[in-house]
């Protein structure tokens, strides 16, 4: 995060980190759709000619002023195909907070473990201690035949108490939610960091 | 809020400007503008936000270019890394028909984009970027406020902590929600 105090200007980073497909980028597309485009960036995506993320996602949302500071919240994916792992790492440093957005298929269990075991093993490569770190878990693709129970999903991440919210996030369902909780999770640390 | 010390202004994580350094950001960039002279130049946190830019950029999106700054020098870093030819203050360079681009590390948290024309001389720019890259660094270690900034910081940041109360996770809600069209 940064504070610019001649300008009163907050800004934090927020990562959506999950595996290959798991609706990242639909969500910041899905924000990018919700939001009044007076308060927020245009969307840069940098993808292959296979429309796949191959670097990041990135969106700025201005929140207006609030408590005598004027917020700017940035929102950014990771590339999730398996061999960009190095790039998964660099978009991951600096941030305040993740979301981790798994893939409810049940064919896709071991990838979501896979991820979520990376991204704990990247964070804490950076020395972030894990137990205070803001991390939202967002199950997407409910709708899905083939999508197990959340509350085995939950066990099978080995969950700890994170925020959890189900979505359908190419229909927009669960991404506010989820965007409310990791930014309200971050500004909390904010506060107790400054407190 | 606890004031009582500079340590009270330092986030355990990121980074946090003062006045003095906006302002010494600022000269700094202003005087590197006229020496090489540069067409634009933008000073980016390693997270792509924007702190500051300078020369004509009316016609440029700066939270997009700040973004793509922050992630081509991240990833120039590591390909730095994986070859074994990493060093601090690198810079990228493209040459360009009109105009050359340098994006230089400027430390652990800032970058430096600079757009020069094609009549500056490369080495001339690569020279002095260099050494505002340096500068950078050193005014952001020199993190220490002056007795008046501490007061000022020491009321503002009262009132404002003691406006939203406990309750700033819950104004950033609402602002989410307010700024979402259904």
């Amino acid at each position: 995060m940064r504070i610019n105090w001649q300008l009163r200007r907050l800004n934090l980073k927020i990562v959506y980190y999950g595996p290959a497909l798991s609706g990242k980028t639909t969500n910041l597309e899905q924000i990018h759709l919700s939001v009044d485009p007076k308060r927020r960036s245009d969307l840069v995506s940098l993808k292959t000619h296979e429309d796949r993320t191959l670097y990041f996602d990135f969106l700025q949302l201005e929140l207006g002023k609030l408590a005598g500071l004027t917020p700017q919240i940035q929102l950014y994916t990771v590339p999730g195909q398996a061999y960009y792992e190095a790039s998964r790492r660099i978009v991951l440093r600096g941030a305040d907070g993740v979301v981790f957005v798994a893939d409810s298929d049940v064919r896709r269990m071991r990838a979501n473990l896979a991820a979520w075991r990376k991204m704990r093993e990247h964070l804490e490569s950076f020395g972030i201690d894990m137990d205070t770190f803001p991390v939202v878990v967002q199950f997407n693709k409910r709708d899905l035949p083939t999508a197990i129970p959340a509350t085995t999903m939950s066990k099978l991440l080995r969950l700890n108490g994170q925020p959890l919210f189900n979505a359908v996030a190419f229909e927009g369902k669960g991404v506010l939610p989820t965007l409310k909780a990791i930014t309200k999770a971050v500004v909390g640390q904010v506060q107790k960091e400054l407190a | 809020m606890n004031a009582q010390s500079n340590s009270s202004y330092q986030l355990r994580s990121g980074t946090s400007i003062l006045p003095s350094q906006d302002k010494a950001f600022h000269d700094l960039l202003n005087g590197l503008l006229q020496q090489l002279p540069a067409k634009f130049m933008m000073l980016v946190d390693v997270a792509g936000q924007v702190v500051v830019a300078k020369g004509e950029h009316s016609n440029i999106n700066l939270v997009m270019l700040g973004s793509l700054v922050a992630g081509d020098l991240a990833a120039s870093q590591e390909i730095a890394r994986l070859t074994n030819e990493y060093q601090d203050y690198q810079i990228v360079l493209r040459e360009g028909q009109d105009s050359h681009t340098f994006i230089a590390e400027a430390g652990n948290y800032l970058a430096l984009f600079v757009q020069v024309g094609h009549e500056v001389p490369l080495g001339w720019a690569r020279m002095l970027i260099t050494k505002a890259s340096q500068q950078l660094e050193e005014i952001m270690q020199e993190n220490e406020p002056s007795q008046e900034e501490v007061a000022g910081f020491e009321l503002e940041m009262a009132a404002s902590l003691a406006d939203a109360d406990d309750d700033l996770s819950d104004l950033f809600g609402d602002a989410l929600d307010d700024m979402w069209l259904d």
